[in-house]
């Protein structure tokens, strides 16, 4: 068998407390599309950056070409052939492709670059890999998907064999990322070896040779892609069968009162309208793409942005301040799309996380009565089972699903009849996935209307007793019962307006 | 095999506790400030002759009252995520105010409310620039501080004034018990702002305002009100301070200098209090202001240059704000 292009030897790297990357031992194959595949925090971003010398490893080897080798930096790394092309590009956008590409490289004689040995060499490489930019035109003016290719133009231009490439679909279109995954086959055929951490199986499987599968930093399996399906993948990801992934739907019975009426409601200027009916104990799904506006849907139905129309009644009664005051005291909470930016004061503990809307409730003339907010915290967490060792620690020293878990008790606390919440699983580990996908249960379960935005189509079949499929801030399609299936929420959100897809 | 392992693994992780951090480290790096001052005071108390006695004492404290006064809820302020430059200018033309309420009315008491309420009207104005027109605060109170400087010149004619009558001087310098009456007021004022910050819920919303303010505003707490009250508390504490500091000097003088609001911050910001907002206290800032007061003091004592005590203040205040953010970068990154 020949030498492997690198080697992972028993390679640990820990961030702080976390184990990013536990005892991997890995086989990179010369010329393969190898395939990196995992859960948020599975430590599939980790091992592209130890491979690109972004990351030290903290134990074990790496072995390049048979050689142990110990990248100081990217350059380092870059000097020994390995490049990568990231999430957040790095060109500079008022120069020219031909520029950025050479950027720090360009051929010169006796310090005055040489343009035309320059674009000679330029379009040699674009007519060996098919990469198809304006060579002339000015970076910052190319959409993301040329942007894109131009960083692949650099990383080969400087002779790299190896191109760890990090999530490089995420924003780009269907159309774009076939593209790029075509040129990925080609790079591939030409002998350059491709790392693809990727969050897209399909994708991930129609052109990668071997895939490997990352769980809690440790790697589950590595071997051929033709063996792997979406399914056998997402299975290996979490580490247990799909079906118990969600708890069993309770429907509440088609009699219960309405408690969420939006009826006209514009999130944005001049935009469509919305109107919306949720019951007691029904759970809403709002799926679309990211950018489609279904942030700004709950936003404006809490009251957080100022809505350009439209009216908002919880229980009948309508939310007329466009505050998020008057929407709290109506019992509506909103659990924002990112906690650690929206959600919570990072520094303060969890007491004071939890109580921060209540105050008035746990108050006597303005003055906060310690003991019944002890209480209250004390309650509220057990509710949603934070795991921490004192209610006073901050919530910076929390893990994302703890932390996540304090927002769902400071709803918790003094919820009565609306709870949104935006991205509730985002970058949360596994097991407290399911714990927060049983805390929305359980809130519909007490009677509160509960509607979700989630990315994850499959997140939204596996809880939403009805889904609304956003585009463009307008809701375009409804689905419920039988009809909740991936094939049709797709075609949904397809069917009409933006192609972009994160 | 080890598939069944890991899973297991799995399983068990989210049912452990999150680790608590060690108590020690927590005593050693939140009660930093404590620690320090205590240990100066007792260097101080052992090799300086002279700093203990009584007289030397008050004396620390009462130079030590107006910055406490001005430093108290200029604390909220930073907490609550803004910075209050006018301080200074306030504390100076209220002076002048108070004076010249007193000499046109000759009452300490419509004297002290003129000097408060310039300084609760300039505390206002900041307030409304800043949280409603959304500018700055840094800026904006440097560029009310050049307001008030002018208006303290305008309204004095350019002169000293001196207050008319003498019991004037009692409202800072008489002795209570066994401090001034400047010194009782400060403790005071310290009091009241501790309890705002830490008892009230205004305090939280001031924290949680400073701290996010969009986790805040999606709490339901009206951040722009926060802010502006904030700074309305603190230009009243100024133009207390700048009043009390007529009746301790027994003259109040224009000017356009700016050490009055640097002497604050550099109490705030030595007790630990984070310049980045939403954390902190009310107790930091007067154990950061009797840091500062009893170096200085023994400085004095021991007869260190002027000059050399500014360049060590200088560094201290530094060393105070490295390890603000030091902290700060090492929590996040774990």
């Amino acid at each position: 068998m020949a030498v492997p292009h690198v080697e992972f030897r028993g390679v640990s790297k820990h961030f702080g407390a976390t184990r990013a990357v536990d005892d991997l031992s890995l086989v990179i194959g010369r010329g393969t599309v190898h395939g990196l595949v995992g859960e948020n925090g599975a430590g599939k971003s980790t091992i592209g950056k130890l491979v690109a010398g972004v990351h030290r490893p903290d134990r074990g080897n790496m072995l390049l070409n048979g050689s142990p080798v110990a990248f100081r930096s990217p350059r380092d790394a870059l000097a020994h052939g390995i490049t990568v092309v990231a999430q957040e590009l790095s060109l500079v956008p008022a120069r020219s492709v031909r520029d950025n590409v050479f950027l720090g490289d360009e051929p010169a004689r006796a310090g005055v670059v040489r343009t035309g040995e320059q674009r000679r060499r330029l379009e040699a490489l674009v007519e060996r890999v098919g990469i198809d930019v304006p060579l002339e035109a000015m970076v910052g003016d190319l959409p993301v998907a040329a942007q894109q290719k131009v960083e692949i133009l650099r990383a080969l231009g400087r002779h790299a064999d190896l191109i760890v490439m990090d999530e490089p679909t995420a924003r780009l279109s269907t159309e774009e990322a076939g593209a790029l995954l075509s040129i990925i086959s080609r790079l591939s055929a030409e002998g350059t070896t491709v790392v693809l951490v990727s969050h897209f199986l399909d994708q991930v499987l129609e052109v990668a040779d071997v895939v490997s599968v990352m769980r809690d930093g440790r790697l589950v399996r590595s071997g051929p892609a033709g063996d792997e399906t979406e399914r056998s993948l997402v299975e290996a990801m979490i580490g247990r069968s799909l079906d118990a992934n969600y708890p069993a739907k309770i429907l509440p019975p088609a009699s219960t009162p309405v408690v969420l009426e939006v009826a006209g409601l514009r999130a944005v200027t001049g935009g469509p309208t919305v109107d919306l009916q949720v019951r007691a104990g029904e759970i809403v799904g709002l799926a679309g793409l990211v950018g489609s506006g279904r942030s700004e849907i709950l936003r404006a139905v809490f009251g957080a942005e100022p809505r350009a129309g439209g009216s908002v009644a919880v229980c009948g009664e309508p939310l007329r301040r466009r505050s998020t005051r008057a929407a709290i005291e109506a019992g509506v909470g909103l659990i924002p799309e990112s906690r650690k930016d929206q959600g919570l004061l990072l520094g303060r503990s969890i007491r004071e996380n939890v109580t921060l809307p209540h105050l008035s409730l746990l108050s006597r003339l303005g003055c906060v009565r310690r003991r019944s907010e002890v209480r209250a915290a004390r309650e509220a967490a057990a509710d949603v089972d934070i795991r921490s060792a004192s209610l006073e620690q901050t919530a910076l020293e929390l893990s994302g699903g703890n932390q996540q878990k304090s927002l769902f008790a400071r709803w918790f606390l003094d919820a009565r009849s609306v709870l949104l919440a935006d991205e509730p699983t985002r970058g949360v580990d596994i097991g407290a996935k399911r714990a927060i996908y049983d805390l929305l249960v359980q809130a519909a379960a007490t009677g509160l209307a509960v509607v979700f935005v989630s990315s994850e189509i499959d997140e939204v079949i596996g809880l939403a007793h009805r889904v609304l499929v956003v585009s463009d801030h307008a809701i375009v399609a409804e689905l419920a019962g039988e009809q909740l299936t991936e094939n049709r929420i797709l075609e949904a959100i397809f069917g009409t307006g933006s192609q972009e897809i994160t | 095999m080890s598939e069944s392992r890991v899973g297991a693994l799995g399983a068990a992780g989210p049912a452990e506790p999150e680790a608590r951090s060690r108590p020690v480290q927590v005593l050693l790096t939140r009660y930093g400030i404590l620690w320090v001052t205590l240990a100066l005071f007792i260097f101080l108390a052992i090799t300086t002759e002279g700093f203990l006695r009584g007289a030397n004492m008050r004396n620390v404290l009462d130079q030590q009252s107006l910055i406490l006064i001005g430093a108290a809820f200029s604390t909220l302020t930073i907490i609550g995520g803004g910075f209050d430059i006018s301080q200074a200018a306030v504390f100076i033309t209220s002076g002048i105010v108070a004076v010249q309420a007193l000499n046109a009315s000759g009452s300490a008491t419509v004297a002290v409310l003129a000097g408060v309420g310039l300084g609760l009207g300039a505390g206002v104005l900041n307030g409304v620039v800043v949280a409603y027109a959304r500018i700055n605060s840094f800026i904006a109170t440097l560029a009310t501080s050049f307001l008030w400087f002018g208006a303290g010149f305008l309204i004095s004619d350019r002169s000293i004034l001196r207050p008319a009558s003498r019991d004037w001087s009692d409202l800072a310098r008489q002795r209570v018990g066994l401090l001034t009456t400047a010194t009782w007021f400060s403790i005071a004022i310290v009091a009241l702002a501790w309890f705002v910050l830490a008892r009230t819920k205004f305090g939280r919303h001031i924290y949680a305002t400073g701290g996010n303010v969009e986790a805040a505003h999606l709490s339901g707490v009206n951040t722009r009100r926060v802010t502006a009250m904030v700074f309305a508390l603190s230009g009243a504490a100024a133009g207390f301070a700048g009043t009390l500091n007529s009746a301790r000097s027994g003259s109040a003088l224009p000017s356009d200098d700016f050490s009055y609001v640097f002497s604050v911050i550099a109490a705030v910001v030595v007790g630990g209090t984070s310049i980045a907002g939403g954390e902190g206290a009310v107790w930091r800032t007067v154990l950061g202001a009797l840091f500062l007061a009893f170096m200085v003091n023994g400085f004095n004592i021991a007869q260190v240059d002027p000059i050399w005590q500014r360049v060590i203040q200088g560094i201290v205040i530094l060393v105070a704000v490295g390890l603000d953010s030091w902290a700060r970068r090492s929590r996040r990154a774990a």
